[in-house]
């Protein structure tokens, strides 16, 4: 890792930004609208929204598409005729990226590139984009990325490391990739100022206050398969699922058919492990008909199965939006250690 | 993060053309395919008993069924000719059986694990199949006839809701016929006609019926969950272990390699770790099917 890295004023920024956009490639970062605060590909580094806080959705829609075409198919006399879509062939900038989210794209390489078929459009992207993460300047009241084995500055994902300097930011290479982006006029910075800026981003560390969920939580959820707490916070679900679509590690998709008489398309799109059509097979049967069952699988999926290694012990990175945006007031770092801690109770008990 | 070289498109599937078609009940239809582009299906190689595939009608969508037929086993430079039993369910299922000989669907795989037919060399084997069912048993049922002298007794119970239920039955006087094989048909209570000269009951009861002591036995067994269910019963009551009783596991799947996320058990993908389980690997997975 790059250790000195440069100390760039808000206007180096503005510049940086600019010529990364000049020398072609795309750069997506946090704009504010009249809407909430999302990641859109900018026109200009003017555009682009630095200010404390997250965004209402994370960036992986720019590396997994909310839909995308997995190949075309034009019927013809003598049969179907088969199209790949394009790659991508532009490289990407994801700008202003907090670093839960950029582990969140860690996330989503272990299904998309990790296990026995990768998937090419997703690794094409994934190839050409570069992240640069910016440290936390604010803690939301769902923030939870301590509880997980994160933090404010964490760099799991993260190419360029950002931090708040007062007016300034510090800017640091975390990978050889991050660097290709850095300029040689940039101004060094002096390990002081790093150590200033690392203790203000400790005190927003300090101020998320959500116990950790501990590292045997995998076990001890999966021993608590049939525990009363699914159904007690499941009572509350109304399956809308917008837990999976605002959070950096869901991963869940559907493959669909679009055409008519003359061709159409094979897709892929977003899809939720909450929604009861999820699972139902053709016969009716569904093995999570239940809401029960199905905030079971997604607390378990984020927290239990699957896990890549020993030293991963959740999937979560702990954004917290999906307790922010809950309509329900369904918390998932709550319930995840309430059953893991009531556990403990019974252990005592017996 | 893996270096990404030139990645096969793996969404996209081979084209096959609608050889044959069979109808084994009113709503349960057999299709022989072969490849369009014969170099396709020499690309392809073959498959084990037990893997399924991914079947697209253009159009409607894809569906996901199991290859009834064994590949060949030697490739002898013949592109393979591939066999699936549906049943008419839903919108692609119907689609499908809208198609006639000559139509092209696609096909993507084979997915998944496959029957242990290795380790049951030797063994007797007792294949239990209700309804469709019996459709991801044929597979291993055809290789193990191929090689009939390898196992020892193979007992085919063939159950349905009735009579006109029954799949493969122009094949069964075959499997009959031959030696150390025996055939049994069943239909449930009030499914069988007035001429009916098989079994009646649920094939879980007509098993225990047949007495077959569990003595180095391999239980394949196929069926809807709540046969499986009283099925596991019997055979428990009947002395054979969890570890000599062989099934398949179904789910929704959408993509077949592990994706997608729809098809778990806990932390058992049923398209990558699956469809073949056996009873003991059953038992320790959560209760999530």
């Amino acid at each position: 890792m790059e250790q000195r890295g440069w100390r760039l004023s808000a206007e180096d920024v503005r510049t940086w930004v600019d010529r990364l956009i000049a020398e072609g490639r795309e750069v997506i970062a946090p704009v504010e609208g009249r809407g909430p605060r999302v990641f859109r590909p900018l026109g200009c580094a003017a555009e682009a929204c630095l200010d404390p806080g997250k965004t209402r959705w994370s960036p992986k829609e720019f590396l997994f598409p909310r839909t995308e075409t997995l190949y075309h198919y034009r019927l013809r006399a003598d049969g179907p005729e088969l199209h790949d879509p394009p790659l991508a062939e532009r490289e990407r900038v994801l700008f202003g990226v907090r670093p839960c989210d950029a582990a969140g794209l860690v996330r989503l390489d272990e299904v998309f590139l990790d296990g026995p078929v990768q998937d090419p459009l997703y690794a094409r992207r994934r190839e050409l984009t570069t992240v640069v993460a910016l440290a936390c300047q604010e803690a939301g009241p769902e923030c939870f990325c301590t509880a997980v084995g994160g933090s404010p500055m964490g760099t799991e994902g993260v190419d360029v490391l950002v931090l708040p300097f007062g007016a300034d930011w510090l800017v640091r290479a975390v990978t050889d990739k991050g660097r290709a982006l850095a300029a040689e006029s940039w101004t060094r910075a002096h390990a002081g100022q790093w150590s200033l800026a690392a203790d203000q981003v400790r005190r927003v560390e300090q101020r998320i206050a959500r116990a950790p969920v501990a590292g045997d939580v995998a076990a001890v959820l999966e021993r608590r398969f049939e525990d009363p707490v699914w159904q007690e916070t499941a009572r509350r679900c109304v399956s809308c699922s917008i837990c999976a679509y605002v959070c950096p590690s869901c991963s869940c998709f559907d493959v669909h058919h679009e055409g008519d008489a003359w061709g159409g398309r094979e897709i892929r799109c977003w899809d939720a492990c909450t929604f009861p059509l999820f699972t139902r097979h053709a016969s009716g049967h569904n093995p999570r008909g239940g809401s029960a069952a199905r905030y079971r699988q997604r607390a378990l999926h984020k927290f239990a199965y699957l896990l890549p290694d020993a030293e991963r012990t959740t999937r979560c990175v702990g954004c917290g939006r999906c307790i922010a945006l809950c309509p329900a007031g369904i918390d998932i770092h709550d319930t995840v250690t309430r059953t893991a801690a009531g556990a403990e109770g019974e252990g005592a008990d017996a | 993060m893996p270096e990404v070289g030139p990645l096969r498109n793996p969404y996209r599937p081979g084209l096959l053309r609608i050889e044959t078609l069979r109808d084994e009940t009113p709503d349960v239809r057999t299709l022989g395919l072969c490849f369009v582009d014969e170099q396709e299906g020499r690309r392809l190689g073959g498959w084990e008993p037990g893997q399924f595939g991914e079947y697209t009608v253009f159009g409607a969508g894809e569906c996901v069924f199991a290859i009834a037929n064994a590949a060949p086993d030697d490739d002898g430079g013949e592109p393979p000719r591939v066999e699936c039993t549906f049943r008419a369910v839903g919108k692609v299922t119907t689609a499908l059986r809208g198609l006639g000989a000559g139509s092209v669907i696609g096909f993507r795989g084979p997915y998944g694990n496959a029957f242990p037919l290795a380790e049951w060399r030797g063994h007797d084997l007792a294949f239990l199949g209700g309804g469709i069912g019996m459709a991801a048993l044929r597979a291993a049922l055809c290789a193990v006839l191929r090689h009939r002298s390898d196992y020892g007794e193979v007992l085919v119970l063939n159950g349905a809701r009735s009579v006109a239920d029954l799949v493969y039955q122009e094949e069964m006087p075959a499997w009959a016929g031959l030696d150390g094989v025996r055939v049994v048909r069943a239909v449930d209570p009030g499914g069988e006609t007035a001429d009916w000269d098989g079994e009646v009951g649920l094939i879980p009861e007509v098993f225990e019926r047949l007495g077959l002591a569990p003595d180095g036995r391999i239980v394949v067994a196929c069926g809807p969950p709540v046969m499986l269910h009283f099925l596991f019963e019997a055979l428990g009551k009947l002395g054979y272990s969890p570890g000599q009783v062989i099934t398949t596991l179904e789910n929704k799947m959408k993509c077949g390699f592990g994706q997608c996320g729809r098809c778990n058990v806990g932390s058992f993908y049923v398209c990558r770790d699956g469809p073949v389980v056996s009873w003991e690997r059953m038992q320790a997975l959560p209760a999530d099917f």
